[in-house]
């Protein structure tokens, strides 16, 4: 009885819309073979024999389900909400996965090695590149930023040129390059020197805009104190854009743990080679795929909350 | 200015040629005792993980014997199989047994001292297709492994010329050649049924009659339509390890070693070309 009182409130109107929307696309689809199908065979008989008829009875009650569903949600508190939404897409999500008749014996056989070898090695080689982007990018910002020709030269030089090009092919420059200079590179150096030029590249880019978004009149101020240059980025400026480069460099770290996949193209054993080639021997890629998919999703929900701690210390300032 | 100048040689030195050195490979293989092989991960039954997570197949095997031959323990790597083409190994590994067709374009940067068996390729088609000959193929869509052999052949554009390669004719004319990364890759969009990507995918034979085996439903048409010559790749410039290896293939081929093996993962000879 809540459902419809609370979508009144917002606007029958919406309801309604939404209804005849979802109702008609499922009719359009013809969900008739579909779990929700079988599920109502007492009522519109055979799903297969049940025609034009069955698509529309399907495609209102799925209508009038989600309908439902979103006015029950929007009656809970925000909290609550976004829970049950995560629980409900998630389900969705598995229930999608499910459908495959995946060999799910064949997965929990690999699954130690995979995770031991492949993720292992995959949250490596990102966490060290991370560290050395973050310094590279600080080194790129500040040289961007300052008054010496050289250092500004050099260091747009750099930008240009990794944020450019294909990290693929920086890989490869790296990896196959340098042996023609007569230095040989092991795999895993290669790739992290790789990933960490590139993403220094990019987070000098938000390392600049960080420090430059830090309002003039605090170097000002500070200077008036008689604070010393380097004293005043360190405690004036860096703590105050910290809080300017956290969300899109938290980003960036999400995106460089999914493109280490690319050392695999040298042989290194990370997660994605792992999960190209353990299902191969026997045809059976889609099982290792979708595993090392939720290893992936795992891994960076894990940096996500990394961020949000990091965004909560460098807010306080703003914080009321 | 000094560092300059430092920085200078530095560079110059670098841009030294770095071919392998007469008898330096095997110099290396021989001290240390180890012989560096890389293998492609996703090549089964010639190469592949197994259950235990470890390089498995027919090429490993073969090199496991070479190995066992120079005295050496086998160690193997695993780079994209571009990297191994590419030539300019700079001592990360001593050889391929990789199944590596000997052409005159890769023989400018690899040496290809010894071939050690031949691989048939054939053509797959869905099990309900209709087709009974090779012929039929033509004006339909045929899937293949981007930049290998068999796409070389649907092109009308394959070089073999290895020793010992017996002659072949391009049989078919597709209206479309699809190409994909892997073979694999080919055979995942067959089995989606007769004509819904694809009519018919030229591979090696191995590699169909595995795919049978793991219950995809497609079969083989017709006979095989040329044979591939497969060799053992080194890095250019060490003769003396090359000769080294050929004698140690002709060895094997001699003594049976290979028959052996080649029955043990093809269930046939493949050693020789029919």
């Amino acid at each position: 009885m809540l459902a419809p009182l609370a979508l009144a409130e917002r606007g029958p109107l919406r309801a309604v819309l939404l209804f005849a929307l979802v109702a008609a696309a499922a009719a359009w689809l013809d969900l008739r073979e579909s779990l929700l199908g079988h599920a109502l065979a007492p009522a519109i008989g055979p799903p297969e024999a049940s025609g034009t008829y069955g698509r529309i009875a399907v495609g209102i009650v799925l209508g009038a389900l989600i309908t439902a569903n979103l006015g029950l949600v929007r009656i809970l508190p925000f909290a609550a909400q976004v829970v049950l939404i995560w629980a409900e897409l998630l389900a969705l999500f598995l229930a999608f996965f499910y459908s495959f008749d995946l060999s799910y014996g064949f997965i929990a056989e690999r699954l130690e090695f995979l995770i031991l070898q492949g993720a292992v090695t995959t949250i490596y080689v990102s966490l060290i590149a991370i560290v050395i982007a973050s310094m590279i990018a600080l080194a790129a910002a500040l040289a961007r930023l300052s008054r010496s020709g050289v250092a500004y030269g050099v260091a747009t030089f750099y930008i240009s040129f990794f944020r450019g090009t294909p990290l693929l092919l920086q890989v490869y420059l790296i990896y196959l390059g340098l042996p023609q200079l007569g230095l040989t590179v092991d795999a895993v150096p290669s790739g992290v020197a790789a990933l960490s030029l590139c993403y220094g590249a990019y987070m000098a880019e938000i390392f600049r805009a960080g420090i430059q978004g830090v309002p003039r009149g605090q170097t000002e101020a500070a200077l008036a104190l008689g604070l010393r240059r380097g004293h005043i980025l360190q405690r004036i400026v860096l703590p105050q854009a910290m809080r300017l480069i956290v969300p899109p460099t938290g980003s960036q770290f999400i995106a460089m743990l999914k493109d280490s996949s690319l050392v695999s193209v040298m042989g290194v054993w990370e997660l994605m080679f792992l999960a190209r080639t353990q299902g191969r021997s026997e045809f059976k890629h889609l099982e290792m795929l979708i595993t090392a998919a939720v290893i992936y999703w795992v891994i960076s929900m894990g940096f996500e909350l990394v961020q949000a701690r990091l965004e909560r210390h460098f807010g306080r300032g703003v914080q009321r | 200015m000094t560092r300059l100048f430092a920085l200078g040689a530095v560079l110059a030195l670098g841009l030294v040629p770095t071919l392998a050195s007469a008898g330096s490979v095997l110099d290396r293989v021989m001290s240390t005792r180890t012989l560096t092989m890389s293998s492609d991960a996703e090549y089964p039954p010639q190469s592949f993980l197994n259950d235990q997570n470890e390089m498995d197949g027919f090429d490993v095997d073969v090199a496991r014997e070479i190995a066992k031959r120079l005295g050496a323990e086998l160690k193997i790597v695993t780079p994209g199989w571009e990297v191994i083409t590419a030539g300019n190994w700079g001592g990360r590994w001593d050889i391929s047994v990789g199944s590596m067709t000997p052409t005159s374009e890769r023989a400018k940067v690899l040496d290809f001292p010894a071939v050690y068996y031949y691989t048939p390729a054939s053509f797959a088609v869905h099990a309900d297709s209709k087709a009974q000959t090779v012929a039929e193929l033509n004006d339909k869509v045929v899937g293949v492994c981007g930049g290998c052999t068999y796409e070389a052949y649907l092109k009308k554009d394959l070089v073999l010329d290895a020793g010992g390669v017996p002659p072949f004719e391009y049989q078919v004319t597709p209206k479309k050649i699809r190409s994909y990364e892997t073979d694999v890759n080919a055979f995942d969009d067959l089995r989606l049924g007769d004509g819904v990507r694809l009519d018919a995918v030229l591979s090696a034979l191995p590699t169909i009659q595995e795919a049978i085996k793991n219950g995809y439903p497609i079969r083989i048409l017709g006979d095989p339509v040329f044979y591939e010559p497969l060799s053992v790749a080194l890095e250019k410039g060490d003769a003396e390890f090359s000769a080294r290896l050929a004698d140690t293939i002709a060895a094997m081929h001699a003594d049976g070693t290979l028959t052996a093996l080649s029955v043990k993962w093809y269930g046939a000879d493949l050693t020789r070309a029919k």
